[in-house]
């Protein structure tokens, strides 16, 4: 005997824990925009802070104005809006929402620290690798690219790396390219004012830094082992 | 292409979902009657026959005689007939030596090799008994296990098979602890089955039937080499009742080694398909109550989707370590401290509906290991079974669905001739 009160009853539990579960997938996954986008929020702040603050250079000597240390910060960003983007897709909206903003953010800090560098001295000197990838299957080498770049942000902590996806519509990632002249061909890397393109090694990108990046790495490592032994 | 792949893993998850609530519920609203069934008394003793046919089992024949011979039941109405079927060891000898010392219960006979179906007709045309059963050599029956599923027999006219409970036995090797949470799983779906007239196999390994079946629907056949299957499929046709005992426990030696865990699943996921295929006249056919409608189509249909799921956890087990290699070859192998930051947790839907389901599949275990009075060492094997048991699926039910599209012959039959 078939109990049909049963299979709809059934049907019906089913349904609503699917939905559930739907619904909760994107609670979670807003959750996870809003909070991306507060980290933005807060870096936005901080930025506005150091440009303010570097407004004010004319009245207070360099010692006083704060090093503008985003990078960490906008790494981290960088890794939970690239997991964003994993989870929610590349043509979600809020995607390319939080890609725009975080693409901004990293243009302004770049270009402060170049300011601070030519107000404050070569002493404070950051180096900038500037990156452009694209996730639209064009570009079979970016994977790589990416690990190599990651990889090199841990040798060397003081390296600044932005990266731009080139395919984002965005009038300041435009501008970006025709400064650097930066064709199809990808990935781009910009050291120095130079442009790269095609795959870079590890070896490759590491022979391009200068010596005095290598050095403080070098001091920073020696020092803390230094320390270790004692 | 991994969205589509993904998207199709929709419809399987509602399905699977809606076949493991619809068995949860069945299970639940019968509970009471479950438990009265624990109480069910044996006023009446039937004359019974149990055949065990056996090839090449002299290392453990011996054992599941002395478990039948124990059997809480009066000696006069229990009868074992041990069929040699051609075996090359000593098997036939030692069913000797068991009929030289107990010649009112037990009778041995032998035969030329010719499958264990041949094997159990020979002692199913020997059998004047009421009830007639079959017990592999290779298995092992508790002392009460006959007296309780006789004890359904008496309850209800209607009954015309009853099943066991099946646990693997003294699992030891790594397959076989794998197969315990396997056979603790079957013993609760065999209950809820049990609960919607859906019982999918009436077991080689001590299902014992009313000798008027036979009558009935006929003898056993070779049937693809899983004649237990096929004999379940024509009870169904014909609309005879199964039930199951789940306190009747029995125990089988489950195969020790991949080779033969991966042989055995071949021969009994193929003789799934085959057979269905065969009695595809039941599928979505109200007369057959749930088991045409609903637990045999949806058996049939997670073969296939079962496959499609298991490649597509390969693929995106392949497609990480493609990109960790890839990561290696550009840069070196470098140990990271793993980042503990709940925004990385996964918050998909399917993630969700994942914990619902296995959730819902540890309450079936658990529910299982209440239902059996042997409780498993769950926590020690469940681990084994969650991490191994994907890695064969997929290969299992690969290969058998090829054999089964391509009729390749059953090759494997030597390698594995039981149950």
């Amino acid at each position: 005997m078939i109990d049909t009160k049963k299979y709809i009853f059934t049907f019906l539990i089913t349904s609503t824990i699917f939905v559930t579960t739907f619904f909760m997938s994107t609670f979670f996954s807003n959750k996870r925009v809003e909070s991306v986008k507060s980290i933005q929020d807060t870096i936005a702040i901080d930025i506005l802070s150091s440009e303010t603050q570097f407004d004010l250079l004319k009245e207070v000597p360099c010692s006083n104005v704060g090093d503008t240390i985003l990078s960490a910060e906008l790494s981290e960003l960088g890794n939970k809006l690239s997991h964003t983007e994993t989870d929610r897709g590349e043509t979600d909206d809020d995607v390319i929402y939080l890609k725009k903003y975080y693409s901004l953010l990293q243009i302004k800090d770049y270009l402060l620290s170049k300011k601070l560098v030519e107000k404050c001295g070569v002493g404070k000197k950051p180096v900038f690798i500037i990156y452009f990838y694209s996730n639209q299957g064009d570009c079979p080498e970016c994977g790589r690219e990416g690990y190599v770049l990651t990889r090199l942000k841990e040798i060397y902590p003081d390296l600044r790396v932005y990266s731009f996806d080139y395919n984002l519509s965005l009038s300041a990632i435009d501008s970006m390219k025709k400064i650097y002249k930066i064709k199809s061909e990808l990935p781009a890397i910009i050291i120095e004012d130079e442009t790269y393109t095609g795959f870079q090694s590890l070896e490759d990108l590491s022979a391009l830094l200068p010596d005095t990046l290598k050095m403080s790495t070098s001091t920073i490592t020696t020092s803390s082992s230094t320390k270790d032994n004692k | 292409m991994e969205n589509i792949l993904q998207g199709l893993m929709y419809p399987f998850l509602f399905l699977s979902m809606y076949f493991q609530i619809f068995l949860l519920m069945s299970f639940f609203e019968n509970r009471k009657k479950i438990k009265e069934e624990e109480f069910f008394e044996t006023e009446h003793y039937p004359t019974v026959t149990v055949a065990v046919p056996c090839w090449n089992e002299e290392k453990t024949l011996a054992a599941t005689l002395d478990s039948l011979l124990s059997l809480n039941y009066p000696k006069e109405k229990l009868y074992i007939i041990v069929v040699d079927d051609g075996s090359r060891d000593g098997t036939f000898q030692i069913a000797q030596e068991y009929e030289k010392n107990n010649p009112q219960q037990i009778k041995a006979l032998t035969k030329s090799n010719g499958g264990k179906h041949t094997a159990v007709n020979l002692a199913l045309a020997q059998s004047k008994a009421d009830l007639f059963g079959c017990l592999d050599a290779d298995s092992f029956v508790s002392p009460d296990s006959l007296k309780i599923i006789v004890s359904y027999f008496n309850k209800n006219n209607k009954v015309m098979a009853v099943t066991p409970c099946m646990h693997i036995r003294n699992p030891k090797s790594l397959i076989q602890r794998m197969q315990a949470i396997e056979y603790l799983m079957g013993i609760f779906l065999r209950k809820a089955f049990g609960q919607l007239d859906a019982i999918q196999v009436t077991p080689g390994p001590f299902s014992i039937f009313r000798k008027s079946v036979f009558e009935t629907i006929g003898n056993y056949r070779k049937a693809h080499n899983t004649e237990d299957y096929e004999i379940t499929l024509r009870m169904h046709k014909h609309h005879l009742k199964i039930a199951n005992a789940h306190k009747a426990l029995v125990y089988t030696i489950g195969p020790a080694t991949v080779k033969g865990y991966f042989f055995q699943r071949l021969r009994w996921v193929r003789g799934f398909l085959e057979n269905s295929l065969d009695y595809k006249e039941i599928f979505f056919k109200k007369e057959y109550g749930n088991f045409g409608m609903f637990t045999l189509p949806v058996a049939f249909t997670f073969v296939f989707y079962g496959l499609y799921v298991a490649f597509f956890m390969l693929y995106i087990f392949v497609s990480h370590w493609v990109g960790v290699v890839e990561r290696w070859l550009a840069v070196g192998i470098h140990l990271r401290v793993p980042i503990f930051d709940l925004f990385y947790f996964s918050t998909t839907t399917i993630t969700f509906i994942g914990m619902v389901m296995f959730t819902m599949f540890l309450l079936v275990l658990y529910i299982a290991n209440i239902l059996t009075d042997d409780k498993q060492e769950f926590y020690r094997n469940f681990p084994i079974y969650f991490f191994f048991y994907p890695i064969f699926i997929p290969f299992i039910l690969g290969r058998s669905v090829f054999d089964t599209l391509t009729s390749r012959k059953n090759e494997w039959v030597l390698q594995d001739n039981k149950k």
